[in-house]
């Protein structure tokens, strides 16, 4: 039985040009940016500088990732920069009242975030509460509960081995991105090869559908807020090690730049689609961004209101990008 | 090519005529050189397969698209190149599959939506209510309900008014039956009636022959972009003539045979019990290679019983036993259990729980037997990469390969995908609930003849359907459900459609099907 179907035309000419420059506007972004960057001030282009960015990129990595588990199941989690805090400040109180090795410590507090991550996904799916609001009560609980744990002092008095990975080097590379590096690779593996992970992108495209498959719906959101929880607190750990420090609000500021990297990347905040390769891209841009003004010698004043503005052009063209896909189906 | 049936002849006061019309992408043509009339005061039937063109052509005529070639003449005036808000004013109404209606206000305040009566801003909701109440003169419906409580008949009807509000004379209806059960479907054919007594025009979009020759005057089939027949007196037609122009052959419509198969007298798969949600069954059992109908009015328990033994509608109590793993257990808790247990479902609405559209056909085709394609949690690709072949050439589905999204196939092989996800699991016991709804003649023999041919190699089957039509012809054997038992059972040789009518249907049922 013939059935005609319109054809799609390969891929030619300036349409087919523009498709691709689209599809990859995160990377053509990211290359123009560090161009300019570069020409304004050399120093962009030195190892230092790139080594920088690198480190700085760890810590929104990990938390761009505990971000796009939940958004890929079709979900939010709004608590992971607060868990982030949270979860280094139970392991650090627990090293300095007491003499457990520094590691002890650590493991502690970041399965204090994954079970964090555990209760968000057993109230979403167990008790039906709405993720949007129930992780903001959580974010602020935490924020709250660390105010309150450190009384708004700052804690300095981790053990120095408790801080080593946030400023040691390995053949004169920094430790903190071949973490990030280390945690991109596993996620993208755990998407692409698990059954845990081909479960998150139908769970996330149709969660109906994915139970009537055979799916066990609520067992893969509750794995995706618990990864979320213990990725959130792997990059707490992280942050305390490379600051040697744990504010009273700290991971303050780190939340709406850990959803924004995801979304540019390609992540659907309605869930199903996104990739790692893509997360990474978001991440670097945004990173790229804030050191470039800096290093450009932008005044502080002005840094966070250019930033909001190149988010804005980065995910106006992303907007175009999908009609323009849509409009060609 | 042309068809035009003997006798006919054109309407001397078309409220619509086209001649000539052509639709063109790059080197696709979507509509090749389409003539003909609509009647003033009529419904027009469409009917034709997905991809045939009715889409285009419905697109053509309510300006959504302009033609390659061709006119398009309204009360004998050009009206081609109009866009959609010109052709609203011309009278032209659209009313698509998807109802457009805001759930959250009133029926009153969507029926003028647009066109609230105001004065200075200020909505005069007196003269809205007014207005609102004289156009539901007639219906049942409440213009102070809120829209989202609307059955899903008034809400058919609310778009109809909706288009008539506007000044809308000739109204084209996109298979404004899909979802709808037997009895809202007599209620919308009566209102559709009445309309055109007042000098409504009705384009009418549908899968269904019966339904065609039921409340359509006259018909016009479309094939591969074509017109493949037309008619303008719906009595000198039939259904296989009507298929027949459909699919350009004479379709061998499917007739399931058991009297040269052997029946194992043994139960494949028996239930004992059960009770659930709207079901009550003490016993029911199916043998090996066996075709079961369940029929029954919404609400009977047909589809809640097949539902249970999946484990959508869970069990309160009730205990099963397969022949192949011999002792009794508990019914599955939910579709995990039942899939590992050899009970596999096939969905009756295939986009809300049956395809995961933002998945490539392969991923779909998997998605069910991921547990068994892994080992320690990692999907072995090879393994997975095997099956998807296997499956999407088995099922015969139309595309160039398994990577492509499943959103960009047709309806029909959709549901070959999903079907392909159930066969993938190797189930002892399929469960297909409105198998065939909304997609086309030729592929719905397809799945029947699939069907049949597996029940060969042992798999028992149960079909629920409200298409009794196509119950006669699938099935060894039909339970008909009511209050949550199954009241009476029809066998082979007696099932006809005028039988299952009488036994699941009242007469007013009847009359809207046969």
């Amino acid at each position: 039985m013939p059935q005609p179907q319109p054809q799609t035309r390969g891929a030619g000419g300036s349409r087919g040009a523009l498709r691709w420059m689209l599809q990859n506007v995160v990377w053509l972004w990211l290359v123009g940016l560090i161009v300019i960057f570069g020409v304004l001030n050399n120093f962009f282009f030195t190892v230092a500088n790139l080594q920088n960015i690198l480190i700085q990129a760890t810590v929104l990595g990990l938390l761009a990732l505990a971000v796009s588990l939940p958004l890929l199941v079709a979900e939010i989690d709004l608590s992971i920069a607060s868990n982030m805090g949270f979860s280094s400040v139970v392991g650090a109180m627990l090293l300095s009242g007491t003499h457990l090795p520094w590691w002890l410590g650590m493991l502690i507090g970041i399965a204090a975030g994954a079970l964090i991550g555990l209760f968000n996904g057993l109230c979403i799916t167990r008790l039906r509460m709405v993720s949007l609001i129930e992780t903001l009560a959580m974010m602020i609980i935490l924020q709250g509960a660390l105010l309150a744990i450190t009384h708004g002092n700052t804690i300095t008095d981790m053990p120095m081995a408790y801080d080593w990975i946030g400023q040691a080097n390995v053949l004169g590379w920094p430790v903190m991105p071949i973490i990030f590096a280390l945690a991109l690779i596993a996620v993208a593996v755990v998407l692409r090869a698990t059954v845990f992970g081909r479960s998150v992108y139908a769970v996330g495209g149709n969660a109906l559908a994915a139970a009537t498959a055979g799916i066990r719906v609520n067992r893969i959101k509750i794995l995706a807020f618990t990864a979320s929880g213990f990725l959130s607190a792997v990059a707490g750990y992280l942050l305390a090690a490379w600051q040697m420090a744990i504010t009273s609000n700290q991971g303050a500021g780190f939340l709406l730049y850990a959803i924004a990297a995801p979304i540019i990347g390609g992540v659907s905040v309605f869930g199903g689609r996104g990739r790692v390769i893509g997360i990474l891209g978001g991440v670097l841009l945004l990173t790229v961004i804030h050191v470039g003004l800096s290093i450009v010698n932008v005044p502080s004043f002005y840094v966070d209101m250019i930033g909001g503005l190149a988010i804005f052009v980065a995910v106006a063209i992303d907007a175009m990008r999908v009609r323009l896909s849509a409009g060609a189906a | 090519m042309t068809a035009i049936a003997p006798g006919s002849e054109a309407p001397r006061d078309p409220i619509l005529r086209v001649t000539g019309l052509t639709k063109e992408y790059h080197d696709f043509a979507a509509l090749r050189d389409v003539s003909f009339d609509i009647r003033r005061g009529s419904i027009h039937g469409l009917l034709g397969e997905n991809g045939a063109g009715k889409s285009t052509l419905v697109g053509l005529i309510a300006g959504m698209r302009v033609p390659t070639r061709g006119r398009i003449l309204l009360d004998g005036r050009e009206v081609q190149g109009l866009d959609v808000k010109a052709a609203e004013q011309a009278g032209v109404f659209l009313v698509t599959q998807e109802p457009m209606i805001v759930g959250q206000i009133t029926v009153a305040e969507n029926l003028l939506l647009g066109h609230w009566p105001q004065q200075g801003g200020v909505i005069n909701w007196k003269e809205l209510r007014r207005q609102a109440r004289r156009m539901l003169e007639g219906t049942d419906i409440d213009p102070e309900a809120l829209a989202e409580n609307l059955s899903a008949v008034n809400r058919r009807k609310l778009n109809i008014l909706r288009a008539l509000f506007s000044g809308g004379r000739l109204i084209i209806l996109d298979e404004p039956t899909a979802a709808l059960t037997v009895d809202d479907r007599t209620v919308l054919f009566d209102f559709m009636r009445k309309l055109r007594e007042q000098g409504i025009t009705f384009v009418f979009i549908s899968h269904y022959n019966e339904e065609i020759l039921d409340i359509c005057d006259a018909v016009t089939v479309l094939r591969n972009g074509r017109l493949a027949g037309s008619s303008d007196d719906i009595s000198t037609m039939n259904s296989a003539r009507l298929s027949e122009l459909v699919l350009g052959r004479d379709l061998q419509l499917f007739e399931r045979r058991t009297a040269g198969v052997a029946a194992p007298t043994e139960a494949g798969f028996r239930v004992r019990g059960v009770k659930a949600p709207l079901v009550d069954i003490v016993e029911f059992a199916i043998r090996p290679g066996e075709v079961v109908g369940f029929a029954g009015l919404p609400g009977s328990g047909a589809k809640e019983f097949a539902q249970t033994l999946f484990g959508l509608n869970p069990a309160e109590t009730g205990v099963m036993r397969l022949a192949t793993d011999g002792g009794e257990t508990p019914l599955p808790p939910g579709p995990p259990e039942a899939l590992a247990r050899g009970i596999a479902y096939l969905s009756d609405d295939r986009r809300r729980d049956g395809l995961v559209a933002s998945l490539s056909i392969g991923d779909n085709l998997s998605l069910s037997s991921l547990p068994v394609l892994s080992r320690l949690g990692f999907v072995k690709r090879r393994a997975e990469a095997g099956l998807i072949r296997r499956y999407f050439r088995e099922m015969g589905v139309k595309a160039p390969d398994p990577a492509v999204s499943i959103d960009t196939l047709s309806g029909g092989n959709q549901q070959k995908v999903c079907l392909g996800r159930l066969l993938a699991t190797k189930p002892s016991v399929l469960i297909l609930d409105e198998p065939t709804r909304g997609i086309d003649v030729g592929v719905k023999e397809d799945v029947h003849r699939m069907v049949d041919k597996l029940t060969q190699e042992g798999l028992s089957v149960i079909v629920v359907t409200a298409d009794l039509g196509e119950m006669s012809r699938v099935v060894d054997r039909v339970c008909i459900f009511s209050g949550g038992t199954i009241v009476e059972t029809l066998h082979a040789p007696d099932i006809t459609k005028e039988r299952l009518l009488k036994a699941a249907f009242n007469r007013r049922d009847a009359r809207a099907l046969a």
